[in-house]
């Protein structure tokens, strides 16, 4: 099977976000990234479409996501100081949403920059 | 001028694709038109592609930051002053002649700089610096951000709230106070009892009595992989990773935004689905506050 090709793809591995990458994937994985650095290579090539993991896991034991949402939920509503923090590896949308559950929780926010 | 920042190795084409290498309408000749210094306290690999590199004395890079800022007004600075730092006068003066005499710089500084002894005075003593060498001529100054999207998570930040990290919502608004809000402190003084942890892996890079804390409050984990954080935590849920499988747009440091193209099709959901989900579900029990004093909420924007 021909492998499909992404030109221009981003690099999300650090914070340069190289935006000149080029692609060639299968449904599975990513077998070359052209213009990519070591790093960026080794971003693109380690993650798979694979099924690696537990959709959730509460307490060590596997979960469905229904459940875990509900769990999180519970957890952070019930806390009266709850902490939302991170959104380095993640999409400004998310962070967005990260932004509305601090707000709504009266919680905290804060990302790696103050580490 | 990189400065505590080793990019030959952590951000590999970030000399060839953004600062010293490209060829420009004013920089018809790339490379041989500019001067790079680096300035760290050892022998890294970058030190190969610099023309100038200064060996500082660990933790000396405030008091060198300081004498270059009295070097550049021409202030009297003392001979045991410039020694502390492990450089020497000819070796400063040389670099403030350049550093006046160039059309444009730039200082790019890493966590070299900004995690060591100092911290954000160090950085805030290279602003300083960088500020004032625009009496002199153009320069401006900007931080190696590490991980992926940290500098959509300042502009997320500063868009949402008006303030870009350490900030707390509970009197119903945002306020800002680092040291105070800021997750390390609040984590070593035990001070908050849950926390949500996306796109970081804490357990694996915090101290010790953060990761303590961590444990003993329910921790919430969203995370491509199972990571330290997700071994400590209450609850993971495994979600795609940006821009390989989730979509989105990702800030570079320089704070111009991307959009992502993922390659693949994940069988996990987005980080944004499922924040956006447990935001729904937190919505549907009672707020936080008694019946009738809720503050006005930020609505997110479109």
């Amino acid at each position: 099977m021909s492998l499909q090709v992404i030109d221009n793809a981003t690099c999300t591995f650090c914070g340069c976000v190289c935006d000149d990458i080029q692609l060639h994937h299968d449904e599975f994985k990513i077998h070359k990234a052209k213009k990519a650095c070591v790093l960026g290579t080794a971003w693109f090539l380690n993650h798979t479409a694979e099924r690696k993991y537990p959709d959730a896991l509460i307490d060590g034991k596997e979960a469905t996501l229904d459940e875990a949402i509900e769990a999180a939920a519970e957890f952070l509503h019930e806390a009266d100081m709850p902490l939302v923090y991170g959104m380095s590896n993640t999409t400004c949308e998310a962070q967005r949403e990260c932004a509305a559950l601090a707000d709504q929780l009266g919680g905290l926010l804060d990302s790696h920059t103050s580490l | 001028m990189y400065w505590g920042g080793n990019p030959a190795e952590c951000h590999p084409r970030h000399f060839t694709k953004y600062t010293i290498m490209q060829k420009s309408k004013f920089l018809p000749r790339g490379r041989k038109d500019r001067t790079m210094v680096l300035v760290d306290i050892r022998e890294t690999k970058s030190v190969k592609a610099s023309d100038i590199f200064l060996q500082v004395r660990p933790g000396k890079d405030f008091e060198l930051i300081t004498i270059l800022r009295a070097l550049i007004k021409d202030q009297p600075v003392g001979d045991d002053q410039i020694a502390e730092t492990g450089l020497t006068r000819e070796v400063l003066e040389d670099l403030v002649k350049r550093m006046k005499a160039a059309k444009f710089g730039c200082m790019f500084f890493g966590m070299g700089l900004s995690m060591t002894r100092g911290k954000h005075m160090n950085s805030a003593a290279l602003l300083t610096l960088a500020a004032e060498m625009n009496a002199y001529t153009k320069f401006v100054a900007m931080p190696m951000r590490g991980h992926g999207n940290v500098t959509g998570a300042d502009v997320m930040m500063r868009w949402q709230t008006g303030y870009p990290f350490g900030i707390t919502f509970n009197r119903g608004y945002p306020r800002y106070n680092p040291g105070e809000f800021s997750t390390v402190d609040v984590l070593v003084r035990g001070d908050c009892d849950a926390a949500f942890i996306i796109g970081a892996d804490p357990g694996g890079t915090m101290p010790q009595p953060a990761i303590d804390h961590l444990k003993r409050i329910p921790t919430i984990v969203l995370d491509p992989h199972v990571t330290h954080t997700s071994k400590l935590a209450r609850v993971h849920i495994t979600t795609a990773s940006q821009g390989i499988a989730a979509p989105g747009t990702a800030y570079r440091m320089d704070e111009i935004p991307m959009p992502l193209k993922p390659a693949l099709k994940s069988p996990y959901p987005t980080d944004e689905d499922v924040v956006r989900r447990i935001n729904a579900a937190i919505s549907r029990k009672p707020f936080w506050l008694p019946e009738g004093s809720q503050p006005q909420m930020l609505t997110a924007q479109v």
